[in-house]
């Protein structure tokens, strides 16, 4: 079979024609899931290496749970998130501390090099005040304002409530905003 | 980057959204690779079913699934109840059946055919 063939399949039925050793149905969740998974563990702990393992994990148990899985009751996208997440997690609390020197470079894709330069300034600035934040917190503002999730698809994905996703945003957000204030000297930047 | 830049967090989402982490084509295909394993060891696993059925499966399913043996092993029982304990109706139908000393009677329904037919 194609993999266009299969675009229009979804991913859960993807699941079961690979648990019955479709090796094109393998390919195709490999393209439509692994650079989600490796996006989410990027923005969630921002070292390449790490993202990599932590999304190869991800989709290995993924792999594994193809079947035994029951239709109908998570969506594939939101299982993987929650996955991906605890795993970001556990990593986040071993390493707390990663120094702002630390943070990656964001590949240069933007645009236009003036674009890229204050992207690459505001990113930096972004995951280092995203480091401060307790790692609840960074999950719910990471899937809420970066992976762009609504409410009731991160609190099926951190397994809380909606109005708890919501407390875990505002207070992330609050917590950014003094986190930025705070850095603006430190990181060279003045008023214009 | 101003004050206002730093109130307005939408401006670093906004970045951070802009720029796609891609994945190395050589972490996508070790990626693959762990899944067609993982494919090789389900089918592995599930090889052994394919011999068929075993002989109680076909049977089963040779007088009709599970309800069916059910069924069976209830008349089983009762026919096994009904022959330690027999009810009284069963008890004396039994007897006349089994019984050595009953007579045999022949009752002749028309005993006048055999002499028609030797007189033509």
């Amino acid at each position: 079979m194609a993999l266009d063939a299969l675009s229009d399949v979804s991913d859960e039925a993807l699941l079961v024609l690979f648990a019955n050793g479709d090796a094109d149905a393998a390919r195709s969740l490999n393209l439509r899931l692994t650079p989600r998974a490796f996006a989410q563990a990027m923005r969630m702990l921002n070292n390449r290496a790490e993202a990599e393992d932590v999304a190869q994990e991800a989709m290995m148990r993924l792999w594994k749970i193809a079947p035994d899985w029951r239709q109908g009751e998570a969506k594939v996208t939101t299982w993987l998130y929650r996955v991906v997440a605890n795993l970001c997690t556990d990593r986040l609390r071993r390493q707390r501390s990663v120094g702002i020197d630390a943070i990656a470079e964001p590949a240069d894709d933007s645009a236009s090099v003036v674009d890229g330069v204050q992207d690459a300034a505001r990113i930096k600035a972004l995951y280092s005040a995203l480091d401060e934040l307790p790692e609840r917190q960074r999950q719910a503002v990471v899937l809420r304002h970066i992976e762009g999730l609504g409410n009731p698809e991160i609190a099926a994905a951190m397994e809380i409530s909606t109005e708890a996703v919501e407390s875990l945003t505002a207070r992330g957000k609050r917590a950014l905003s003094a986190h930025l204030k705070g850095r603006r000297e430190e990181l060279g930047y003045s008023d214009d | 980057m101003t004050e206002r830049d730093v109130d307005n967090l939408d401006i670093f989402f906004d970045a951070a959204r802009r720029q796609v982490p891609d994945p190395s084509p050589d972490f996508m295909q070790r990626v693959l690779d762990d899944a067609l394993a993982e494919q090789r060891r389900l089918a592995g696993r599930k090889a052994p079913r394919r011999a068929g059925p075993g002989r109680l499966r076909q049977f089963v399913a040779a007088i009709g699934g599970w309800p069916a043996v059910a069924g069976l092993a209830t008349a089983s029982v009762a026919g096994l109840w009904i022959g330690v304990n027999p009810p009284s109706a069963v008890s004396m139908t039994a007897e006349a059946y089994l019984n050595s000393g009953a007579d045999a009677y022949l009752v002749d329904l028309a005993p006048d055919f055999q002499f028609d037919v030797a007189e033509g």
